[in-house]
């Protein structure tokens, strides 16, 4: 049985489970490739119109690998900490999807509540099911896949370099070097260390987030907020590259919030769509460069780097 | 001796030639129609009949088009806007805590701190509320842009025009214009509804502070100085070379660059007769079918760009440094 597994969205932070799990269970693991040009193309010709880039991707992902499994699992996942949601395009998911393609094999959309291990096992027993396997098998396949995910590390903590700065944004907009015109090389490039929000706490996050008048609905925007003030006030870097895709409804919230919270903090938004002319990004993080260098070194000299 | 700066904009090229006292000693202004290479070679012209390539000391490129510019005429940088045109800015008035900067596609605001800029926005990935989207509206009226500026200043009331997006903009402006309100306020009523779309757009959450400097080719347009100054409530001003602001800082900041290298790159004025031009090509390579510009000098390669992996831009060695 081949299963097959889109490479977009929260894909770059939960592979290792997913991947673990179905192989488990025997099925042959057919992932698509990195997104590249056709992918983006096949993307933007099946979503909706209205849709984020990542969807889109998301939507190019599943074009390349429909014909070549049994199985599709499009993830569902609705909760991933108690009392907050995803953003509402990851619940409807499957249906943007299905209805979108007019030949899918099989899919999985069982709702993934990532609240507990109970929660979760939810998922994994219905998914299960559709290769056939038992309870028991099932089980250990959970495990397996649990203690994968445990073990995998993402994230970026760079040192080494004069000016840091924090790369906040939604994962699959961070890790996508095509979505984001390989944003993570080109600020290295540029000699700035990076800074992602997985070496934060959990604890951390919730506790900067507490001070906002409500509890935030999304998950997004507590890690992101939460990441974005405790890394300012740590003096983690010395300012906040925001990578959004344009159309992003959470981000709109999140980027709010942090100029608020953080009004004199250097902070840069950059919004991706389906841009490939890199003069756009390229003159916002030369210029953010040469800012923090004089912010920092006060010199009257000016960076004659790029 | 001069110090060149050259900006290669989405609407505009301009070369400025600077002494050592950065004082203006040429300007050229020319449209860059979609060609920043024949722009380039255009001004070139100009210049060639004037100057001698050895005294041109120093060559700096900024804009959208810097990388091709600078590949071309060899510069000893390729300067993003901002903080070419910040250097601009401050040279010629230490005081500035603002700077309004709309060019063709993009328009920004720059914050001033003691001489630091603090912090600066540019319009996203839409291009609303620039100099492209009046060059169009001007078309469209068939009134020459260089006057459209002095239509708003006739008007004596204003129409309300949206002004978020260009294409609500134009729709905006052509219903009232059928419903027959005069040119001359609908124009006016543009400049304030770019100007709108500015303060609460680009210059959201920012305290614009006096002194203001408006700088870039839509400074030219009296009506959106009138338009900001009505908004802010204090005089803002638009400086003598406020068209070539871009150019100038790239010119410095060249300066500074050749102090630390000792020599200037730059190829000579020679470029202006020789047939440049550009080919592009899908890359077969990977999967990202990155689109590659090859840039020609009498038939030789003189530069790549576009590619990702720099498989290809990687070949130019020292012009592709600049990327």
């Amino acid at each position: 049985m081949k299963v097959g597994i889109p490479k977009g969205l929260m894909y770059c932070k939960y592979h290792p489970f997913i991947v673990t799990f179905f192989s488990e269970l025997g099925a042959e693991i057919i992932v698509s490739e990195d997104t590249n040009k056709n992918i983006l193309d096949a993307g933007v010709k099946y979503c909706v119109d209205d849709a984020c880039l990542p969807v889109k991707i998301f939507h190019g992902h599943i074009d390349s690998i429909k014909d070549k499994c049994d199985i599709l699992v499009i993830p569902r996942i609705m909760q991933l900490w108690k009392n907050e949601y995803i953003c509402p395009k990851f619940c409807g998911l499957p249906e943007m999807v299905i209805n979108s393609f007019d030949r899918l094999p099989v899919t999985i959309t069982e709702p993934i509540y990532a609240t507990s291990k109970k929660k979760l096992y939810c998922w994994a027993k219905t998914s299960g099911k559709f290769l056939r396997k038992n309870n028991h098998e099932i089980k250990r396949a959970f495990v397996n896949a649990l203690n994968a995910q445990k073990d995998h590390k993402t994230g970026i903590d760079d040192s080494g370099y004069e000016i840091n700065i924090t790369l906040t944004g939604h994962p699959y907009n961070i890790y996508d070097s095509f979505l984001n015109m390989n944003l993570i090389n080109k600020i290295n490039k540029l000699g700035m260390g990076i800074k992602t929000a997985e070496f934060t706490e959990e604890d951390i996050l919730y506790q900067e987030a507490e001070n906002l008048y409500k509890r935030p609905f999304w998950t997004f925007v507590r890690e992101i907020y939460g990441f974005a003030l405790n890394a300012a006030k740590e003096k983690k870097a010395d300012g906040i590259i925001y990578v959004s895709s344009f159309n992003c409804g959470t981000d709109s919230v999140i980027i709010e919030l942090i100029k608020n919270s953080l009004p004199d903090f250097p902070f840069l938004i950059l919004k991706i769509d389906e841009h490939t002319g890199e003069a756009g990004i390229n003159t916002r993080i030369e210029a953010f460069r040469d800012m923090l260098e004089r912010r920092l070194f006060n010199e009257s000299h000016i960076s004659t780097l790029g | 001796m001069y110090y060149m700066g050259v900006d290669v904009g989405s609407v505009s090229t301009d070369i400025a030639l600077i002494d050592k006292n950065y004082k203006l000693i040429e300007k050229i202004y020319l449209r860059t129609k979609g060609n920043p290479i024949k722009a380039v070679q255009e001004g070139f012209k100009i210049l060639k009949s004037k100057y001698y390539d050895s005294e041109i000391t120093a060559a700096g490129t900024t804009g959208s088009g810097r990388m091709v510019a600078s590949a071309i005429i060899g510069a000893d940088v390729a300067k993003n806007e901002i903080t070419a045109h910040a250097t601009a800015a401050l040279e010629i008035d230490k005081d500035v805590k603002t700077i309004i900067e709309i060019g063709g596609q993009d328009s920004k605001i720059i914050i001033i701190n003691n001489g630091i800029v603090t912090d600066f926005a540019m319009n996203t990935v839409c291009a609303a509320g620039t100099g492209s989207f009046l060059d169009r509206q001007a078309e469209r009226l068939d009134i020459p842009i260089e006057e459209f500026g002095d239509y708003a200043a006739k008007a004596v009331s204003t129409v309300r025009i949206a002004g978020r997006c260009a294409v609500f903009a134009e729709s905006d402006m052509i219903h009232k214009q059928q419903l027959g309100y005069a040119q001359a306020e609908i124009i006016r009523g543009l400049c304030d509804a770019l100007v709108r779309n500015y303060i609460n757009n680009i210059g959201k959450g920012k305290t614009i502070l006096p002194k203001v400097l408006f700088q870039g080719g839509v400074a030219a347009n009296k009506g959106m100085k009138t338009a900001f100054e009505n908004e802010l409530g204090f005089e803002i001003f638009v400086p003598e070379n406020y068209d070539m602001m871009g150019a100038i800082g790239a010119a410095i900041i060249a300066s500074e660059k050749v102090i630390k290298t000792g020599k200037t790159r730059f190829r000579g004025f020679k470029l202006a007769d020789n047939n440049i031009f550009s080919r592009s090509f899908d890359c077969e390579g990977c999967p990202n079918k990155c689109e590659v510009v090859k840039i020609y000098e009498n038939n030789n390669i003189i530069g790549y760009f576009g590619d990702r992996c720099t498989k290809w831009s990687s070949k130019t060695g020292e012009i592709t440094k600049l990327a």
